[in-house]
């Protein structure tokens, strides 16, 4: 097992380094002069002086040669310090940790929330396979899993915002103006996680050892409960992880629309305004807390078969 | 005196799919079955796959499959009437006074869950133990399943239990509840004779010491010749014959109970067939491994898959490889076919290229990389589920880029009849073929590149005896019109015994004897070849019963001759078993 861990841990740090490396180039492969790009941002009019340019340029490092470029903003970044904010002249930092906390406690609600109905409508399904309420349950997680966001998230606010006044249509603060965020966001992963409750649930009902414990004399219950519902939802471990990682970074579009101060917002702000620290610091937070969790997902996913744990011991 | 177990004129019936007309549509699964199973009598319940064997046993447990139902009849335990008993009882039942083993022990166990933790549920159920005196217990009931380290079988987890470890494991859990009748379904089909006869002894013995009823469920009447008091022979969801076992393996009364003998009666029909085909004179080696060693796993002091193999193939022979699982013996047939590359040493294939023409065979021999051709065990794993047949059957064909679409279909019709099928079975899905069917179209496939070598890697361990028999005879038949050499890879003794004409035996990845066939069975050198012979031994293909009997041969005579030659002349395939039978 602490093989496995010393593995795993170093295959995440090269994933994260490699990462890296991928977004300090961003602002180098793509056209334009990100200092030529940084002036415009902030002086009116179309000329640009060149002596601005070179000392904007020696101001910010950018003369060096890249891989001392890449090297110093490794180690700062690795001291924890992300650069000062183009726009802001403010660490970058500062910016990204609470924005990191408010995208957080918003995934993992999100995950909760979907997590609890799969459960339940994906046990339901289950038990009544082939009956109405399975076919239902279907259907709906069917039609939901394709939604997009971009439209759900309007159609909320327009209902319980706008017409029924009930809920806030925008913002961060108390607990209600969490309620139409999560719900847009948690549709689509409860849909996903349904089905896959429904399908691992099936197959654990189907399994052979399930028939051999209604032999042992277990009830229905107690075999549904003790052999069946755990090893159905195995699969829920790993799911749950790839989409706490999918959702990190893609919960802009709902950040942008309940105006939510959140990385993906802070990552959209970096990107319209050229705020090139400010994108790379959200980019790489975003990345290396992805990686985390897809291997803490696998632990998870190793602690709890005992085939996959033995064979890494 | 407790009745044991009485099953009276039980009708099972498929379910009519919703919306159907009235109980008329239902079909049938048993047709009024009856048996009965006495405390502490040993009971065989035998039948090809299909036959309703299992139907029966998961009636008494109340455990049939929701579109099964029973129609009528009745089934006590002691004066219980289980058909009618409520779900609490039937829990109570199940798992207590009765205990059941199944046909694959490790898919029986929860992967999640230690055997310990899964003896616990019917101590705790059935003899309301907990804690230490119910791990007092699973250990004590390990032991008795034959376990030398009971701690360590308890800690385990079900994927580190090899099979025969598996049954034993599941053994002391269905006698965890100290039952008053056993059920095993086929518990030893999937595995080879020395555990197949280890299992049967532990379930003997706990008859014997507890006065356990046991009904044994299986294709194979040789398993059960030594054992059973009694023998039911079930066929088409009916009882055929019933009777003392004896009565029944000696003197067959039915055709199917018949044809279930003829089939464990391997041996004697291959005297047969060796006779009829004196011209096979083994010549020249066509397949030579030379000093072959593979390894699969890397870390130091791994052993290797193969070590050190030197073996040969002659043309047209068939060279029987027995070795339990994980000898190499799957090892062996990926190297021959090219699959794999040896480590060290070499492998020489001297193959008649181009002589196809000369034997009439139509396409010549010797396309490369097709001279050797491999039939696997798991028929349904063989072909895309997802294609038909002839599809499968003709992408081989197809990677040739020679022939035309017709010209493919006729050569395809025509291997389909040469291993006996019909044409029109090729219109369908691998999964609406039986098993039997679709090992005959692997065969099929096979040969349509018109291979030298044919080598059948455990080839029929999958089907039930009966079927067996069939594939295997088709083998023979291929091999005498084609001049087919055949590697016949088997745990089974008596396949290898019927087919070969030199067996080697692989223990550990080694080659630990080559003999020819008959001198093997007679005198087997090696240690680990003794044992595989003395527990065929034990359990001869054709045996009479209870009476331990050392000359195969003979028994079979006395048994099959006497019994047949009379009652029913010339018309018995019996007859063709046994070369002169008593008058």
């Amino acid at each position: 097992m602490m093989l496995f861990l010393a593995r795993r841990t170093a295959a995440l740090l090269v994933a994260v380094l490699l990462a890296s490396f991928v977004v300090f180039l961003i602002p180098y492969v793509t056209p334009g002069d990100p200092v030529r790009k940084i002036i415009r941002s902030r002086v009116a009019g179309d000329a640009i002086d060149d002596s601005a340019v070179q000392a904007l340029s020696a101001q910010l490092g950018l003369q060096d040669p890249l891989w001392t470029q890449y090297l110093r903003w490794l180690g700062r970044f690795a001291s924890g310090d992300m650069g000062l904010s183009y726009t802001s002249r403010t660490p970058v930092v500062d910016q990204v940790l609470p924005a990191l906390w408010v995208t957080l406690s918003l995934v993992v609600m999100t995950l909760a929330v979907a997590a609890l109905i799969a459960v339940i409508l994906g046990i339901a399904a289950a038990l009544n396979e082939g009956r109405a309420a399975d076919k239902a349950i279907t259907a709906v997680s069917q039609a939901f899993i394709a939604m997009p966001e971009y439209w759900l998230a309007p159609m909320l606010v327009l209902v319980f915002a706008l017409e029924l006044s009930v809920l806030p249509s925008a913002g961060w603060e108390g607990p209600t103006s969490a309620v139409l965020p999560v719900a847009v966001l948690a549709l689509r992963p409860a849909s996903h996680f349904t089905s896959a409750v429904r399908e691992g649930m099936l197959d654990a009902l189907g399994a052979d050892h399930v028939t051999a414990a209604r032999g042992r004399g277990l009830s229905y219950f107690h075999t549904v409960r003790k052999h069946v519902i755990p090893n159905g939802l195995l699969p829920l471990t790993t799911l749950a992880a790839v989409w706490f990682a999918g959702l990190l970074g893609g919960s802009v579009i709902v950040e942008v629309i309940f105006a939510i101060p959140g990385m993906g917002r802070l990552l959209f702000d970096g990107v319209l305004n050229s705020d090139i620290p400010l994108a790379q610091g959200a980019v790489v937070v975003v990345v290396g807390l992805a990686v985390l969790l897809t291997t803490a997902a696998d632990l998870v996913h190793g602690l709890l078969n005992p085939q996959v744990r033995m064979r890494h011991a | 005196m407790r009745e044991g177990l009485i099953i009276e004129d039980l009708h099972l019936s498929l379910r009519a799919p919703a919306g159907g007309s009235s109980g008329s549509s239902a079909r049938p699964v048993l047709s009024g079955v009856g048996l009965t199973v006495a405390p502490g009598e040993f009971v065989a319940l035998v039948g090809a796959s299909g036959s309703g064997k299992t139907m029966t046993a998961l009636s008494v447990l109340g455990l049939l499959p929701p579109q099964i139902q029973a129609a009528s009849g009745s089934i006590t335990l002691g004066g219980t009437d289980l058909l009618a008993a409520s779900g609490a009882e039937l829990n109570r039942l199940r798992g207590g006074r009765i205990g059941m083993l199944y046909q694959q022990p490790k898919r029986m166990f929860n992967p999640r869950m230690t055997i310990g933790s899964h003896l616990a549920e019917p101590l705790k159920l059935h003899r309301g133990l907990r804690g230490r005196q119910a791990r007092a217990q699973a250990l004590e009931l390990l032991t008795n399943a034959g376990f030398e380290d009971p701690e360590r079988v308890a800690r385990a987890y079900p994927h580190q239990l090899s099979g025969g470890m598996a049954q034993r494991a599941m053994l002391a859990v269905a006698m965890a509840g100290q039952p008053e009748l056993l059920l095993a379904d086929e518990p030893t089909s999937a595995l080879d004779k020395v555990l197949e006869r280890q299992i049967l002894e532990l379930i003997d013995t706990q008859r014997r010491q507890h006065g356990l009823g046991v009904l044994y469920i299986t294709h194979d009447l040789a398993t059960v010749s030594a054992f059973a008091d009694r023998v039911v022979v079930m066929d088409a969801g009916r009882v055929q014959e019933e009777g003392p076992a004896r009565a029944v393996l000696g003197a067959p009364q039915t055709a199917c109970a018949r044809e279930l003998l003829e089939a464990c009666a391997l041996t004697r029909r291959r005297i047969v067939v060796a006779g009829e085909a004196p011209g096979l004179a083994p010549s020249r080696d066509i397949l030579a491994l030379d000093g072959v060693t593979k390894r699969f796993a890397k870390g130091r002091g791994a052993r290797p898959a193969l070590e050190d193999v030197s073996l040969s193939l002659r043309e047209g022979e068939i060279l029987g490889v027995l070795g339990q699982s994980g000898s190499g013996k799957s090892t062996l047939a990926r190297l021959l076919v090219d699959v794999e590359a040896p480590d060290r040493g070499s492998i020489t294939r001297t193959l008649p290229a181009g002589d196809g023409k000369d034997d009439g065979g139509g396409a010549s021999r010797g396309v490369p990389g097709t001279e050797v051709q491999l039939v696997f065990q798991e028929p349904h794993d063989a072909f895309d589920p997802r294609m038909k047949l002839f599809a499968s059957l003709e992408a081989p064909l197809l990677r040739q880029r020679t022939g035309t679409a017709d010209g493919r279909r006729e050569r395809i019709h025509q291997a389909v009849r040469d291993v006996e099928l019909d044409p029109d079975l090729l219109d369908r899905y691998p999964s609406q073929c039986s098993g039997g069917q679709l090992q005959r179209l692997t065969i099929a496939r096979a040969l349509l590149l018109d291979p030298a070598v044919l080598i059948c890697d455990e080839a029929t361990s999958a089907l039930d005896a009966v079927t067996q028999r069939k594939v295997l005879d088709l083998l023979l038949r291929l091999h005498r019109d084609r001049r087919l050499s055949l590697i016949m890879i088997s745990h089974d003794m008596n396949v290898i015994r019927y087919m070969s004409h030199r067996v080697a035996v692989l223990y550990q990845g080694a080659l630990v004897e080559l003999a020819g066939t008959s001198e093997f069975f007679a005198n087997p050198q090696h240690g680990h070849s003794k044992e595989l012979v003395a527990a065929a031994r034990a359990h001869p293909a054709v045996c009479s019963a209870p009476v331990a009997c050392g000359d195969l041969a003979a028994c079979a005579h006395r048994v099959l001759g006497a019994n047949v030659a009379g009652s029913r002349p010339g018309t018995s395939r019996l007859l063709e078993l046994v070369s002169a039978p008593d008058a």
